[in-house]
């Protein structure tokens, strides 16, 4: 199956929650291991091409982190359209 | 800059100010290659990037007066402290585009008998041999449905005979019309019918009746006789000579654009796009539908559909493609009809009502189906998986249950909170989500559960491949781009 490799991130940087997603657009090419310790989050696996999956699961990462920052920030403002979308209030004006 | 002192700053000096103070509007990105993103919002308006771009516009370090800060801001991806009326345009671009749930349901499935003259090994239904009369639906089946079809809000209502082959009950196909037709003088909605049929029965009589009904007949064109026999046998393998004949009947009988085909792809099927497209130009045909196999009815027993894969399909399609816009470019209008429905999706506000890109899922809401003995389906391929025991999928059955009790019923409810995209996995943060759907059967057969792990799903694989190449074809390919535009829906 594939030789077992290991990528770190800096837990001071990522989230968990961003690596998590991050591996889950990747569940199609191999399963994880995740530790969460002294500050790096580690990712187990093992692949027949494993230096590009790691590559892979970097680059995720960095898309998903930009996709929390986008996610995060504009939550309410999200609701806020959507309740304008669907309602006669004039909550916006 | 020194300021002080002066009484007003140069117009630049504001532009400074701002810059990373616009706020972002929602909205969600996905790689197209390895070097752009396709970054959209939540109505459908998008813009190809580049990765430094993506960043600065998320970490707010694009120059206000750049074309770029134009762009998005054109666009509703961001609201500055000159105008917030990017809000208001959300609001309303978003409640056109759900326009339609309030509007259900447009398109009527009627299963009218499950016989069929054929014998095709992909069938994505079981069929019955042709001497089974227990499997056509009755008047009173029909009447009972009929009854459910009118209470839809829709101003547009579509019934479609399917089966088996439908012109082998024709005689309750006219008692349906008859019917319809006369009710709908009370209810006053947009009225259509339609025929899907191998054609091998078609009458002069059924084509005068089609005619002065307005009925638009849909076939199955495999491609050229070899390969249409192949995938279509039927006994004394003339099917391919039946269907010709008949697409050449109705188009003369019923004009051209009330008929049209549609054609499965096979494994015998893969290296021939182009002979396939050629076989619909021969015949005058002005579209075609590339399918690939679904996992249901035969195509599962005979396994037809795990013959290929969703790479070698998508190989063919765009193959098919290829060859269709450098038709197109010789002058000669031909549609790639789910390419035509992406392209819709993609520029257009308004929704295409195609069952699979919907969210929630269009099943039940945009198309019903009544089967043969009554039972309500929620899709034509959740009553494929019911021919096949799974009854998942069933909404409840007209002899008895009412319309309160199917539209209301846990099994639609629970299918479409399961099928809102917006909370799925992966779906949530995807670039293509105001573009795409889900298909609940087809995961619910192929993973056991109705949302699925996309990462696994062929359904989410073989709709990302497609946008991106189409996103790409209208970036990268001015030609390609002057004909999609031009099948863009006013």
């Amino acid at each position: 199956m594939g030789t077992e490799t290991a990528v770190t991130f800096d837990a001071n940087v990522f989230s968990l929650e961003t690596v998590k997603r991050a591996l889950y657009r990747c569940s199609d090419q191999s399963q994880f291991d995740i530790t969460s310790e002294g500050g790096a989050i580690t990712v187990t696996f093992s692949a027949i091409d494993p230096d590009g999956l790691a590559d892979k699961i970097r680059n995720e990462v960095l898309d998903q982190d930009l996709r929390d920052t986008l996610s995060k920030e504009t939550a309410n403002v999200r609701t806020l359209i959507l309740a304008n979308a669907f309602s006669d209030t004039g909550l916006i004006r | 800059m020194p300021v002080l002192g002066k009484k007003f700053r140069p117009p630049e000096a504001f532009d400074q100010a701002i810059n990373g103070y616009y706020q972002l509007l929602p909205s969600r990105f996905v790689r197209l290659d390895g070097k752009r993103y396709l970054l959209s919002n939540d109505v459908g308006e998008f813009l190809v990037v580049g990765r430094g771009q993506l960043a600065d516009y998320i970490q707010k370090k694009v120059p206000k007066g750049s074309d770029f800060y134009h762009d998005l801001k054109s666009k509703c991806f961001l609201v500055d402290g000159d105008s917030n009326v990017a809000l208001d345009l959300l609001a309303l671009k978003y409640r056109t585009k759900a326009r339609r749930i309030s509007q259900f349901t447009a398109l009527h499935i009627f299963v009218v008998s499950l016989r069929c003259d054929y014998t095709c090994r992909y069938c994505q239904v079981s069929r019955q041999t042709d001497d089974k009369h227990a499997f056509d639906m009755s008047e009173a089946t029909a009447d009972k449905a009929l009854g459910l079809v009118f209470k839809s809000p829709s101003p547009t209502i579509k019934i479609e005979f399917q089966g088996g082959e439908p012109l082998l009950n024709f005689s309750l196909i006219r008692y349906i019309v008859a019917n319809a037709t006369a009710e709908n003088i009370r209810h006053k909605k947009n009225l259509q019918f339609v025929i899907t049929t191998n054609l091998s029965l078609l009458t002069d009589e059924m084509l005068s009746f089609c005619s002065s009904h307005g009925i638009f007949l849909s076939t199955s064109l495999d491609g050229p006789e070899q390969l249409h026999n192949a995938n279509r046998p039927r006994p004394g393998m003339d099917g391919h000579k039946l269907t010709v004949e008949g697409i050449k009947k109705a188009q003369t009988a019923l004009g051209r654009d009330k008929i049209g085909a549609l054609m499965t792809t096979t494994e015998k099927s893969l290296p021939a796009a182009r002979a396939i497209i050629d076989a619909y130009l021969e015949n005058g045909l002005d579209s075609i539908f590339l399918r690939p196999l679904s996992p249901y009815g035969f195509a599962v027993k005979t396994r037809q559909a795990y013959k290929y894969d969703v790479d070698r399909w998508f190989e063919f399609y765009k193959e098919g493609l290829d060859y269709i816009l450098e038709i197109n470019r010789q002058g000669h209008r031909f549609v790639e009809l789910y390419t035509e429905l992406v392209v819709n999706k993609l520029l257009s506000p308004f929704s295409t009502g195609y069952v699979d890109l919907q969210s929630p899922s269009g099943a039940g809401i945009s198309a019903i189906v009544y089967n043969y003995d009554g039972d309500v389906y929620a899709s034509d391929e959740a009553r494929m998986l019911a021919e096949m025991g799974d009854k998942a999928f069933r909404l409840g059955n007209v002899h008895d249950d009412g319309y309160e009790d199917i539209m209301l019923s846990d099994t639609l409810l629970d299918m479409l909170e399961s099928t809102l995209s917006e909370s799925i996995p992966m779906c949530t943060d995807c670039g293509f989500l105001p573009y795409c759907g889900t298909d609940p059967v087809y995961h619910h057969a192929t993973q056991g559960d109705m949302v699925g792990n996309k990462a696994l799903s062929g359904f989410c694989g073989k709709n990302m491949k497609i946008f991106r190449h189409v996103v790409l074809l209208l970036e990268d390919d001015p030609e390609a781009r002057e004909t999609l535009l031009g099948w863009v829906r006013p």
